[in-house]
């Protein structure tokens, strides 16, 4: 999603890069490493053919399910919408821990921001349960910490603090050095009461209080904070987030706080934001009966009630835990996507796609909101992701 | 700690797994990234466990050899492993109160494993076969 890549290419292949990441390199490399084929029942077949099966499959079902979509265009994951309306299906996306916070985000409930805005403005950045010096490797370098901006002319050698409250010293908590606060396991919401107590004057039930009462400090003092969310923040109280909605208030009645939730996939934002404009929830979504939404009508609910299951641009079987992963690889599945993986190697029908950004154009949203236009830089045969779900809406 | 009490194991996603991820999962990299556990020394040391070598995880959901990583801060009681297909072999399906799966963390035993990390074409038959 970074827009300022250069690249060459010489038989299909990187010949020379400029501003990638690490992780952007591999993703440009594994153009021509483990790439799907199309197949029905393990037999490698046209690609005409497995979308035909792949549309009766779907067709003949009950009760199909759609999963993932994170890592598809824009114009895909809104035709797949309207595929599992087609399919009165349910629309998942299982390994997207965000969907909460995103939900309040786009309810306007909860303030956010763009990149470009923290860049500018942002004095205070906290990664909270976020690594994105992993996850997200240019993060730090093009908008939240090190940069100048139009505010913040001094970058992080003055203008700019890092936060990091994490269960462990990751690569991002290296660099925030002592603005590092390290919690037990499912200790967030302990952490977050500390800091309220403090934001409030009391005395914070922490074994470092001054620690507690500086931070309370420094954040009260910011010009303009933002908070990156991540996985680690998502799952600590099992889904439930009431105590961080409560702290983001309650720091937005010193100064302004915006929260950005840093999202796995290329375009899981999109997603949600294509079933919110459309079901005013995001992922669960399920149009078996009319529109309806919660962790209930997905995979954990009701995974032994579906009959066929459509998977794009995702790999559940790698993902979820064992006991679901045996449970969906039971189930007659179509594989959509761009590599072979543990999903793809368990599905009765394989659907191989171009690498959007890469092959095939699109568009997608960061996951601060902002639209990005995908353009092609290598010639591939096959289909868009779009293309293929266009296909499969002629045949069920 | 005794060595038959189970670990708090916590997943994390690493850049040098991600870059291996994207580059194929069927990978001799991609496992060696994926399918370690980083323990405490203390706790290691209690289970005769030792850098490098082979170990047994094993939850209600399955079971998996990765290798072991002794981290240099301590974590008594808390290990931390990569989230991939060995991770998420051990993952118990449950939902927590607020209707999410837990994907974050889980308890395992861990104890000195006999045999090779287990490869990612076997935690796929597994899936499938079983």
């Amino acid at each position: 999603m970074c827009d300022d890549i250069e690249a060459e290419f010489e038989g299909g292949k990187v010949k020379r890069t400029m501003n990638l990441c690490r992780k952007g390199r591999a993703h440009y490399d594994s153009l021509s490493i483990d790439r799907l084929t199309p197949a029905v029942g393990g037999s490698e077949v046209r690609g005409e053919e497995a979308v035909t099966a792949a549309g009766e499959l779907l067709a003949g079902a009950e009760c199909p399910l759609l999963l993932g979509f994170g890592r598809s265009t824009l114009e895909a994951q809104k035709l797949g919408i309207e595929l599992a309306k087609k399919l009165g299906s349910v629309i998942d996306d299982p390994t997207s821990r965000q969907g909460l916070i995103m939900e309040r985000i786009l309810k306007g409930e909860v303030p956010t921001c763009t990149f470009d805005d923290v860049r500018n403005y942002a004095d205070v950045s906290i990664y909270w349960g976020d690594d994105p010096s992993s996850s997200h490797p240019r993060h730090l370098s093009r908008f939240s910490y090190f940069p100048r901006g139009e505010k913040r002319q001094r970058g992080y050698e003055e203008d700019r603090e890092a936060i990091v409250i994490d269960v462990r010293r990751s690569p991002t908590a290296t660099i925030a050095a002592d603005g590092f606060f390290q919690v037990s396991p499912g200790g967030d919401a302990a952490f977050a009461e500390a800091l309220l107590a403090a934001l409030g004057g009391k005395i914070p039930k922490v074994e470092d209080k001054k620690r507690m009462l500086n931070l309370a400090t420094k954040l009260r003092k910011a010009k303009f904070g933002a908070i990156f969310t991540g996985p680690g923040l998502a799952d600590a109280q099992d889904g439930d987030l009431g105590w961080f909605f409560s702290l983001v208030a309650r720091l937005n009645e010193f100064t302004r706080f915006s929260v950005i939730p840093s999202l796995p996939d290329y375009n899981t934002r999109g997603l949600h934001q294509s079933l919110f404009d459309v079901a005013g929830a995001v992922s669960p979504v399920s149009f078996e009966d009319g529109i309806a939404s919660g962790p209930k009508f997905g995979v954990t609910g009701l995974l032994e009630s579906f009959d066929a299951v459509l998977v794009v641009g995702s790999d559940p079987v790698a993902n979820l835990p064992a006991p679901l992963a045996r449970k969906l690889a039971r189930i007659p599945m179509v594989a959509v996507g761009t590599h072979r993986n543990l999903t793809t190697d368990a599905a009765s029908v394989t659907v191989p796609t171009a690498m959007a950004g890469l092959e095939a154009g699109g568009s997608a949203l960061r996951s601060d909101g902002v639209r990005v236009d995908l353009e092609a830089q290598v010639k591939s045969d096959r289909p868009t992701d779009l293309q293929i779900v266009e296909m499969l809406m002629e045949v069920v | 700690m005794a060595e038959t009490e189970e670990l708090l194991v916590v997943t994390y996603r690493g850049i040098f797994q991600e870059v291996e991820e994207a580059l194929g999962i069927y990978s001799d990299s991609y496992r060696e990234e994926s399918a370690v556990l980083f323990l405490d020394g203390s706790d290691a040391l209690g289970r005769k466990i030792e850098a490098g070598r082979p170990i047994l995880l094993e939850t209600s959901s399955g079971k998996v050899v990765v290798a072991a990583k002794i981290s240099e801060e301590p974590h008594p009681g808390i290990a931390f492993m990569p989230r991939s297909p060995w991770s998420a072999s051990l993952l118990p399906a449950e939902v927590g109160e607020g209707g999410l799966l837990q994907l974050k963390r889980f308890r395992a035993r861990a104890s000195p494993a006999g045999e090779a990390v287990t490869t990612i074409e076997e935690i796929g038959e597994r899936i499938r076969v079983f």
